[in-house]
């Protein structure tokens, strides 16, 4: 596309006065062939050829033979960009009834040749998928980020069939974790293992954490999986300063490590005398300079080992301990006591973050008392019987009589063989989705055979799990064209592999017994009986999957880990808030599917969830607690919706200050589905102020060349004043009057359809406004999550109809969902070509 | 390089290059003699293994007067300066390398972040891209190249290990990501390869359980009995698919057997000569890097002996963090004592820590070379690099950067002091190491030329 179309293709894209799109027109039949004749032609000709396109060859009356074309059209016209400014244009009326009548003609085309385009025939199971699946297969939690690498990412998403390809480190991965996963399921006994959990450094451990008893302070807790009874070592580790010593603390620091809700065992710190702190000055030394230590050398001038400083790092050595576990899940909790609640004297209040600095040497330990660095917890030593783990009982739905020295012909075995089958046959079904077939079955039965062989009944159980969580039909997802459809190019997939669609869509993870049921009686495509499960689905816990995997990948929401604002100008900003900020978005995105509220709420809800961290910063008075709770907001308060949220108000800033060009760029690709193009080459980085003497600019003065520029406005435009109205949150999403170089700062701007912005409000007034573009491109991001490709014209008119059915019910996040699993896409799919 | 019974096709090898390269006619693609015996293969030509250590914040150098890092004399029968004096016992496989230029860390427009381009550019000789965000570029690192070599024969291509923490707080140079930092190996120009530190995370990659070797055999035959199911169960899916989509599965298949391969080929290296019993290390990280140092050594060495990988590097640490070391009574940030400020006393603190650094890597050259290969010993067929991206740290310089080559592999002649023509490019010496592998390679990241590490020069060089 020539970079004058690109332009106009963003600068029109919400210039037009918004109307809904896929209303009914009320229009001719077949689209005008004068309108086509009077507006379009005079430059899409085949002699002028404007845009490559021949407007005049095209026959109207059939629009199925250019679908691309005039689907392309549509979006052009509904978003104004054509006619262009300067040519002759009807009036508002006749574009719509026009664009009405195409798109009117487009999907009565797709009616009756419907085009659901191809997924892909295999398609792997991402790390999310991977580990649902296990849960619910095996009633086992485990970390598949610990187990497996990473996922290609494409159009946003981790779960594109296209870009998740197997690689031999994968496949590698995927044996490991097989035999890793049918161990702990089962409870075998396996050499010990340990795992390392590790508290995230910028964790404020002075306050109390979620799900820890009052008195206490920081630490960590886990769900530990204990797989076959035994000893287990538990040993804690103090968080080290930067420089690996453990920080100096006034008084004792003591430190209870319980489980299941009983205090086993007390470690304390102890203080550190007096004159070896800087108590005059009430402020904390940095790790390491307790008191000036010269090299001391020997004879030769070799230095000689410091023993006071490495005994320092010693003291934790001793902080392990040996306890009997049984099967199943445990709540171990180690955590510090609380001294006092009272508020600490200090030379000046401490930051909210433990460390400050801007470099790796200039850290300085700003915590009040010790930290926990790590648990690490392994077993099982000494181990006991066979586990019986939740796991274990999920897998075993009957017991062998035992058959210890029975011949191989024997009835004992020949029982041990029939269980095994019931078994196998159970495991199977969930995790390949589908009834098992007599093939499956004899190669289970093989590998349990002779697994039994080498072992006994456990083993051969052990083994025959193994080969199922290795199988295709568990890794991946398959779509084949049935063998029936030759002659016609599209077919309706099997409940089979609608009842995984389903399942992936909405949980992240396998269909359970019900789906599974209902689409091996064919019944799960029936429209009442596919909304009714769609709606279960919706209800049911394990779609929190989706809230944590669409939600938080259409919403950038996993990039927040990742950035670092700069410490010495947001000293506040820890683990502690970047959990506070995701927590609470997953909950806000949670209540409008939860609650059956409609898609507009995301843009403008009355309410939010915080608990005292995020309170705090947000400015909301009296929320005390570490645990989150909803909150009221006024009409005019400027959290209210998506972009008042503090986790995409970051992810949207730079380290050191904010970009209203980032963030503009941001709501016109995420919430609008208009992203601009990507810049020229070479442009220049932004002047800091640094130098100005006389006159400190705003960030709206020093973006001006964006204005001046005509090339550059023609895009910037449109982001700037988006990012402007923004500009009263910095770049931690706190709420400011005056920005980074203590100007006031003016929100205002003018909008690409010519609407003024006043400030966050009217942003939200003129998103609100072109809600048809949010919904048409929420519905869009729906669907690529859904089907797992990018979203082509041939879907277009599935997508219109999702919005026309549910624009009667205000368009609830659950009549879209609802409509996107009853459309063509989902329901159909295009034979090979 | 050992020949095998399988022919490599010309299109395999090139796949795991990330430069064009004119391809000679490699050993293996010749086919294979027949009826070569698995003993015959171990007394053949012996493998060629690589090695590449990194020293942090540059060293202490000469310039106040005293012989810190660099030998005064140069050629042959060199003296051993006060750093590299715990080298001395090899001198026999030791070649210094002096005058050479890391250019590529210099800043060349892009204003601070010498430390972090220090370790970019050490073994890529490219100038990393400025940029904190997810789009990090370099070049493929020399390490890979020469991993690429021996992609086909053993497990791992490479390992990579490091001392480093888990964390990164307080941040890096403003304008470069922290994963610029913390990565010395580039499998691409754009895939970093992430370093390991935790000695049982890197013993478990490399040997699984561990126990004993009948165990390891049998976990192998299992994966593979498991693995074999699957690629038959691929084969039978791919008879439903049309065209199109049957290269997607042969892809697939293509990935599993490769899988199969190396599985196999751990469990011959196995069979042919078990590795010494090795307890597998707890979880934690040991507390003095000294004992952290010898263990990861004691992996590389094993996993050299096993043939399970052929390249490693390991980074003593990386640039700019305030690790002190009261294990030689100096309590002191790493990075600030690397800014000695030519103060005599700082400066023997700072060249202390060095010659500690080099005192370990000559405990790893010791096991080496006590350790039998083929006809020689491990260090015979090595060849190990160590040395950093910065000479005189508390200037930042780049500028005639710390290299010794230690081993006797690649036709390199020890017991010298090569003092290359002062500013030539680090990354000529690339491409000498890498041509000494079979790989004739003219250029590599930012060098003008090869290294011809024969020539002696016959003055002494300049001082810094």
């Amino acid at each position: 596309m020539s970079i004058r179309w690109q332009r106009l293709l963003v600068a029109g894209c919400l210039i037009a006065a918004p109307t809904t799109v896929g209303t009914a027109p009320e229009t001719t039949p077949t689209p005008s062939r004068e309108f086509l004749n009077t507006y379009c032609v005079t430059c899409h000709n085949q002699r002028a050829k404007a845009g490559g396109l021949m407007l005049d060859t095209l026959d109207v009356t059939n629009v199925a033979a250019a679908a691309p074309t005039w689907e392309k059209a549509v979006v052009k016209l509904r978003a104004g960009l054509m006619p262009p400014a300067g040519a002759r244009r009807p009036p508002q009326a006749a574009i719509d009834g026009f664009a009405g009548s195409l798109e009117a003609a487009l999907d009565r085309a797709a009616e009756a040749h419907p085009n659901p385009g191809r997924t892909e025939p295999f398609h792997r199971l991402n790390r999310a998928e991977y580990q649902n699946a296990i849960r619910d297969i095996l009633s086992l939690e485990i970390d598949a980020g610990a187990l497996l690498p990473a996922d290609e990412v494409s159009y946003g998403f981790d779960n594109i069939a296209g870009v998740l390809k197997l690689s031999p480190l994968l496949t590698e991965r995927y044996l490991n974790a097989a035999q890793k996963v049918a161990r702990l399921a089962l409870g075998t006994p396996a050499p010990p293992s340990g795992d390392l959990y590790r508290v995230p450094d910028q964790l404020d451990q002075d306050v109390r954490l979620e799900g820890m008893p009052p008195g206490t302070r920081g630490g960590i807790r886990i769900d530990y999986f204990v797989p076959r009874a035994g000893e287990y070592d538990i040993k804690a580790r103090i968080g080290r300063g930067i420089d690996y010593d453990i920080p100096h603390f006034i008084g004792e620091q003591t430190l209870e490590i319980s489980v299941d809700g009983e205090r086993v065992r007390m470690f304390t710190l102890p203080a550190t005398p007096d004159d070896d702190l800087n108590i005059e000055r009430q402020v904390f030394r940095a790790p390491g300079t307790a008191r000036p230590r010269n090299v001391r050398v020997d004879a030769n001038g070799d230095a000689i080992p410091d023993e006071a400083a490495l005994k320092r790092r010693t003291l934790d050595d001793n902080w392990a301990f040996r306890i009997p576990l049984q099967a199943g899940t445990h709540e171990i909790r180690a955590t510090f006591l609380m001294k006092t609640d009272a508020v600490s004297e200090g030379f000046r209040k401490p930051f909210l973050k433990p460390y400050i600095g801007r470099g790796p040497t200039d850290a300085r330990e700003t915590r009040e008392g010790a930290s926990l660095r790590s648990l690490e917890i392994m077993g099982p030593l000494n181990p006991g019987g066979p586990g019986e783990s939740q796991s274990h009982k999920r897998v075993y739905v009957c017991h062998p009589a035992s058959a210890q020295g029975s011949g191989e012909a024997s009835p004992a075995r020949a029982g041990e063989a029939a269980c095994a089958k019931t078994i196998l046959t159970k495991l199977a079904r969930r995790a390949y989705r589908r009834p098992v077939t007599e093939g499956d079955l004899k190669t289970l039965l093989d590998f349990y055979g002779a697994g039994r062989t080498a072992g006994n009944f456990d083993t051969g159980i052990e083994l025959a799990l193994q080969r199922i969580l290795v199988s295709p039909s568990f890794l991946f997802r398959t779509e084949f064209t049935p063998v029936n459809v030759a002659g016609t190019d599209v077919y309706r997939i099997s409940d089979i592999e609608l009842a995984s669609r389903l399942s992936f869509f909405l949980w992240s993870s396998v269909p359970d017994d019900e789906l599974l049921d209902l689409a091996v009686q064919s019944k799960l495509h029936e429209p009442a009986v596919l909304e009714r499960q769609a709606r279960r689905m919706l209800a049911d816990s394990r779609s929190q999957a989706f809230t944590a995997n669409f939600a938080g990948q259409w919403l950038s929401l996993r990039r927040l880990p990742d950035i670092v604002p700069d410490p010495f100008l947001f000293p506040d900003y820890g683990d502690t808030l970047a959990l506070a900020f995701q927590k609470e978005s997953e909950l806000f995105f949670d209540s409008v599917v939860r609650e059956d509220r409609p898609a507009s709420d995301l843009l403008d809800a009355r309410y939010t969830f915080v608990n005292e961290r995020l309170a705090e910063h947000y400015g909301i008075p009296n929320v005390k607690g570490v645990n989150f709770r909803r909150v009221e907001l006024a009409d005019d308060s400027p959290r209210r919706g998506l972009l008042g949220k503090g986790s995409v108000l970051t992810i949207t800033a730079l380290p050191n200050r904010t970009s209203p060009v980032v963030r503009g760029k941001w709501v016109l690709q995420n919430i609008l589905g208009a992203p601009p193009p990507d810049p020229p080459p070479n442009v220049p980085a932004l002047e800091e102020n640094g130098n100005q003497i006389s006159k400190t600019r705003t960030t709206r003065e020093r973006l001006e060349a964006h204005r001046a520029n005509g090339v550059c406005a023609s895009c910037h435009k449109l982001m700037d004043p988006i990012g402007f109205a923004l500009e009263n949150f910095d770049a931690v999403g706190k709420y400011r009057q005056f920005d980074e170089n203590y100007q006031p700062i003016d929100n205002s701007g003018v909008y690409a359809d010519g609407s003024r912005i006043d400030g966050l409000t009217g942003l939200r007034q003129v998103l609100m406004n072109h809600s048809p573009q949010f919904l048409a491109n929420l519905t869009n991001t729906l669907m690529t999550y859904a089907l797992g490709r990018g979203v082509e014209y041939y879907d277009a008119p599935a997508v219109r109809a999702i919005l026309r059915d549910a624009a009667p019910q205000h368009h609830r996040l659950s009549s879209l969902i609802v409509g996107v699993v009853s459309s063509t896409p989902f329901q159909m799919r295009r034979v090979e070509s | 390089m050992i020949v095998t019974k399988r022919k490599l096709s010309r299109r395999t090898v090139l796949r795991g290059f990330g430069v064009s390269l004119a391809l000679p006619l490699l050993d293996a693609m010749v086919p294979a003699l027949a009826g070569t015996s698995a003993a015959a293969n171990a007394a053949a030509k012996p493998v060629h293994r690589y090695g590449f250590y990194y020293m942090p914040n540059g060293v202490a150098m000469n310039h106040t007067g005293t012989n810190y890092w660099k030998p005064t004399t140069v050629g042959a029968d060199f003296e051993f300066s006060q750093i590299l004096k715990p080298l001395e016992p090899f001198r026999k496989q030791v070649t210094v390398v002096s005058g050479l230029h890391n250019r590529s860390a210099e800043s060349l427009g892009d204003g601070n972040g010498d430390h972090t381009r220090s370790t970019g550019s050490w073994l890529t000789g490219t100038h990393i891209k400025r940029t904190e965000g997810s789009d990090l570029r370099a070049g493929i690192s020399v390490d890979q190249i020469v991993a690429s070599q021996f992609r086909k024969d053993t497990p791992l291509p490479s390992l990579e290990l490091a001392i480093l923490p888990n964390s990164v707080t307080g941040g890096c140079d403003t304008g470069y990501s922290c994963a610029y930092g913390t990565t010395l190996s580039w499998a691409s120009p754009t895939t970093p390869l992430p370093t390991q530190s935790s000695p049982r995370l890197v013993f478990e990659q490399l040997f699984g359980d561990g126990g004993p070797s009948s165990a390891q055999l049998a976990a192998a035959r299992t994966k593979n009995s498991i693995l074999d199911s699957a690629i038959q169960e691929m084969a039978s899916l791919r008879t439903r698919l049309g065209a199109k989509d049957r290269s997607t599965v042969a892809d697939y298949l293509d990935v599993l057997r490769e899988v199969e391969r190396r599985i196999q080929q751990t469990e011959e290296k196995n069979s042919m000569s078990p590795l010494p019993e090795y307890e597998r290390p707890g979880i934690g990280v040991p507390e003095r890097f000294d004992d952290h140092a010898k263990l990861m050594f004691d992996l590389q060495c094993l996993a050299f002996q096993g043939d399970i990988t052929r390249v490693t590097t390991f980074m003593y640490g990386a640039e700019q963090r305030a690790r002190m070391y009261p294990e030689i009574g100096l309590n002191e940030s790493h990075h600030s004592m690397s800014h000695h400020g030519d103060s005599p006393e700082n400066m023997i603190k700072y060249a202390k820590l060095c010659t500690w650094h080099v005192d370990l890597f000559a405990y790893l050259i010791e096991k080496m070379k006590n350790t039998p290969d083929g006809d020689g010993s491990l260090l015979d067929h090595s060849t190990m690099m160590i040395g950093g991206g910065m000479s005189n740290g508390n200037i930042h310089s780049h500028m005639d950067v710390p290299i010794v080559l230690v081993g006797g592999a690649g036709g390199i002649k020890g017991n010298r002091h090569v003092a290359a023509p002062m500013g030539t490019p680090l990354s000529n010496l690339h491409v000498s190491l890498v041509n000494r592998v079979g790989v004739p390679v003219e250029s590599f990241g930012d060098s003008t030329g090869v290294l011809d590490l024969d020539a002696v020069p016959a003055r002494a060089p300049s001082s810094v």
